[in-house]
């Protein structure tokens, strides 16, 4: 047998309360493209930080080529030729694309021309498209990630590690980066590939190790094995099949209609341009986008957060355009962000204040100004139970909750309180898929429940398993309204990157 | 008349500079000085004291420029190792510095019967240069301080866009994270870049004692670290807009003392005292875009 590339023997990780990695032993060769499979706080990605020296193992060793090697911080990493992606991007927005790359790597005075010639030639030697001179924060997230990727290529790494890498790109950028793993390790280079989709590690990888709680679960050859099988190792419970209702052609009644909705901030380009759309009692409405082309100000506008432009919004045919949040939350208009540490919750308030923060002033527990917490906290209780939230009581701080049991609490207090329309934006980003399961679940029973439902989402499988109805958004405008059952994940993958309906067809 | 003001306004513009480069160079990492006010008055009190008892005015800059790094490492310590809030930290400091410099003053010189002085830094003209009609009596017959100014602009200016240190330096206040995973210790670029502003701020604070007066008084800095902390916001970020910031002030501060001296004017005194102070609040407002540093007064916590 010959010596590995890169081998991690027996490291283990400890942070205060948890354990991130026990035992794990794991090797690339030259030449081979190896995911790194497994849910949410597997710990796939404390494991490749410690090879990338942004952490330390408690123990365990690091060989290459069967020497023994101590990667401290991650310059020692890049001494070695590694080079890591991270999954939120490490790069300075303000900053051009030829500086982002230098960063760390010269000394003294900088030759600019000369390091944007060089950078320049690069990006054509790998077919990447990227102006060296533009600023990061006028590209988008695909360009971003060849910046990142070029800056890996700059080091002259030989070993590149990449924390989700698709999780932000439209599926034809996915392809490009795929065909781009795969010339790379054809170059006697190796690529450890974080992810937990099946599809991609059955698309690009030559070998995939499977991590549950911090331990191996498998290695097996691509070949050798197939999704089902991944998915078991991945999941210690199954996951149940779920029942997206039938598909209802005669819809219900309209119950929110956005009509000519714009948002154009002063003197720049607009936000939301012109978006039509009614969505229906009993209906999922998907907006499916590459996040950032206006599904956030879409929400935020129904919600009250941003003042439309121009344009209207009706809720059962009253017109809410000018109404305040307050008024919009009594009329029953659910929200559940995005963000949910930044919008959905206060961390360090304990659940039930959690639950009060939306409705503060219903008469059910507020005597008055004075909060009547028994009541409040009997709600709580009630609620954490419906809706299988692990957590202590409605005591406990919201911070000392899993992601996925916080926005549980978000989606309860959400459905409990509104009316009739429910916004969830990307309701299960970050979960894991026990999580994504209860919040689905959750979504469709609502759905039965005849309310209305706007589903954001990036998650193109999410889109097609949930939603009726979907609406692509492009660069804050509507690409087209489809019937999920119109459309493939090629099509609205070439929808998301722009390219109208016509030409699609 | 017309000279003499705005030579005056080159001198008075000085100690501002120095304060504000250093300002624009920490906060381009991420970190304010609020000690900045407090690193001027100790400054101005150890260049005093250590210039009177050697008799040498380079003693007093060395102490001046020794005792500012000593402030300036407390603070960093504080704020950049032990990760407390920026604003806080350098309002205590800086009420600390004020007590301490009154205590000192009384315990080092008691209560002296006559108001003590020391000979105020020499004006040096520079041949030729200063000969320049206009010009030459404005730039060019000036303290050693100010001459240094003159040159520490430029260079400034270079460091932050022409060389590696300078990107590591702003990339630091945009994306720390960036930086630490390039393999950079964030704290070290921080550490390192706020002692040396406390360098130069301890000597620019000297300058007030030792470079223009020749004596010391505790109130004697009276928001004029504040005032270097603001010109940072004004100029952007850039020493080439603190350069023009400081010269406006300086233009400012040299009126108030012509007026104060030609007592015939109709208004009060204080009005004119009170004007650099005046101009920052209504510069500062007027002020339209800013290009903060993303990360200017936020902690950073490395992950390892």
């Amino acid at each position: 047998m010959s010596t590995p590339f890169f081998e991690l023997k027996n490291i283990s990780k400890y942070f205060a309360k948890v354990i991130a990695n026990k035992d794990v032993s794991l090797s690339v060769d030259r030449g081979e493209v190896l995911a790194l499979l497994g849910e949410n706080g597997a710990g796939k990605s404390t494991c490749m930080k410690i090879l990338y020296g942004l952490y330390q193992a408690d123990e365990g060793e690091i060989f290459k080529e069967g020497e023994r090697i101590s990667i401290r911080t991650p310059r020692d990493a890049m001494r070695y030729k590694i080079s890591m992606i991270q999954q939120h991007f490490s790069l300075v927005s303000a900053h051009t694309v030829t500086e982002n790359i230098i960063l760390g790597n010269v000394k003294g005075k900088i030759n600019w021309k000369e390091a944007e010639n060089t950078i320049q030639q690069l990006a054509h030697r790998y077919g990447f498209n990227v102006d060296v001179r533009k600023k990061i924060q006028d590209l988008s997230v695909g360009e971003q990630q060849k910046v990142e990727i070029l800056k890996s290529l700059y080091l002259d790494a030989n070993l590149l590690i990449m924390d989700e890498p698709t999780a932000v790109l439209t599926p034809q950028e996915i392809d490009n980066l795929m065909e781009f793993v795969e010339n790379y390790s054809r170059k006697g280079n190796a690529v450890i590939f974080i992810t937990h989709k099946l599809k991609e590690v059955m698309h690009v990888a030559n070998r995939i190790i499977v991590m549950r709680s911090g331990r191996i679960h498998g290695n097996v050859l691509k070949e050798a094995t197939n999704e089902m099988e991944l998915s078991r190792m991945m999941i210690e419970h199954s996951i149940e099949e779920l029942d997206k209702g039938e598909d209802k052609r005669e819809a219900g009644e309209v119950c929110l209609s956005v009509q000519g909705l714009t948002v154009v901030p002063r003197n720049e380009v607009p936000l939301l341009h012109d978006v039509d759309f009614d969505i229906h009692k009993g209906e999922i409405f998907g907006i499916a986008g590459v996040s950032g082309n206006g599904q956030q100000e879409l929400c935020m506008t129904l919600c009250g957060a941003m003042k439309p432009t121009s344009g209207s919004i009706l809720l059962n045919n009253e017109d809410i355009t000018h109404l305040s949040i307050r008024k919009r939350i009594t009329l029953g208009i659910g929200y559940v962000p995005s963000d949910r540490h930044r919008y959905g919750m206060v961390m360090d308030m304990n659940l039930s204040e959690n639950m009060f923060l939306k409705a503060s002033y219903s008469k059910e527990w507020n005597n008055n100004g004075i909060i009547n917490r028994k009541k409040l906290a009997e709600t709580t209780s009630r609620m954490l139970h419906k809706y299988d939230v692990k957590a202590p009581g409605p005591y406990a701080l919201a911070r000392e909750l899993s992601g996925g049991n916080q926005q549980k609490v978000i989606v309860g207090r959400e459905v409990e309180f509104c009316g009739d329309f429910i916004i969830f934006d990307q309701p299960t980003r970050g979960l894991d898929l026990g999580a994504i399961n209860n919040v689905h679940s959750a979504i469709l029973k609502e759905k039965k429940n005849n309310k209305a439902i706007m589903l954001v989402s990036t998650e193109l499988s999410e889109i097609f398993a949930l939603c009726d109805r979907v609406a692509v958004f492009y660069k804050g405008k509507i690409q087209g309204i489809f019937r999920t059952s119109e459309l493939d994940s090629q099509k609205i993958g070439l929808l998301m990157a722009g390219y109208t309906h016509q030409e699609v067809v | 008349m017309l000279i003499n003001l705005f030579s005056r306004a080159v001198l008075m513009s000085t100690p501002l500079l120095l304060g504000s480069l250093s300002e624009v160079f920490s906060e381009r990492t991420g970190v304010m000085v609020t000690a900045i006010e407090g690193i001027f008055l100790m400054g101005a009190w150890a260049g005093f004291t250590a210039a009177y008892i050697t008799g040498s005015l380079a003693m007093g800059l060395l102490y001046a420029a020794l005792s500012g790094l000593l402030v300036a490492m407390l603070y960093a310590y504080i704020v950049v190792t032990l990760k407390q809030h920026q604003i806080v930290t350098g309002t205590a400091i800086n009420i600390l510095i004020l007590g301490l410099c009154s205590f000192l003053q009384r315990v080092v010189f008691g209560v002296p019967l006559s108001p003590l002085t020391v000979e105020p830094l020499q004006k040096i003209a520079i041949p030729l240069l200063s000969k320049i009609p206009f010009i030459g009596p404005i730039f060019f017959q000036q303290n050693i301080l100010t001459y240094s100014i003159y040159v520490l602009v430029p260079l400034g200016y270079f460091i932050l866009y022409k060389t590696s240190l300078g990107l590591v330096i702003r990339s630091t206040g945009e994306n720390p994270e960036a930086v630490d995973v390039s393999g950079i210790s964030v704290s070290r670029v921080r550490f390192v870049t706020v002692s040396i502003s406390g360098i130069i701020c301890g000597i620019a604070g000297a300058f007030y004692s030792i470079g223009y007066l020749g004596k010391f008084t505790t109130n004697m800095i009276g928001g004029r670290g504040w005032i270097a902390f603001a010109i940072c916001f004004l100029g952007n970020w850039n020493p080439i807009g603190a350069f023009v910031g400081t010269l406006i002030f300086g233009l400012a501060e040299a009126f108030a003392i012509l007026m104060q001296a030609n007592a015939s004017t109709i208004l009060p005194n204080e009005l004119f005292i009170s004007l650099p102070y005046i101009l920052t609040i209504v510069l500062t407002i007027s002020r339209k875009s800013f290009n903060v540093p993303s990360k200017l007064g936020v902690a950073y916590y490395e992950e390892h």
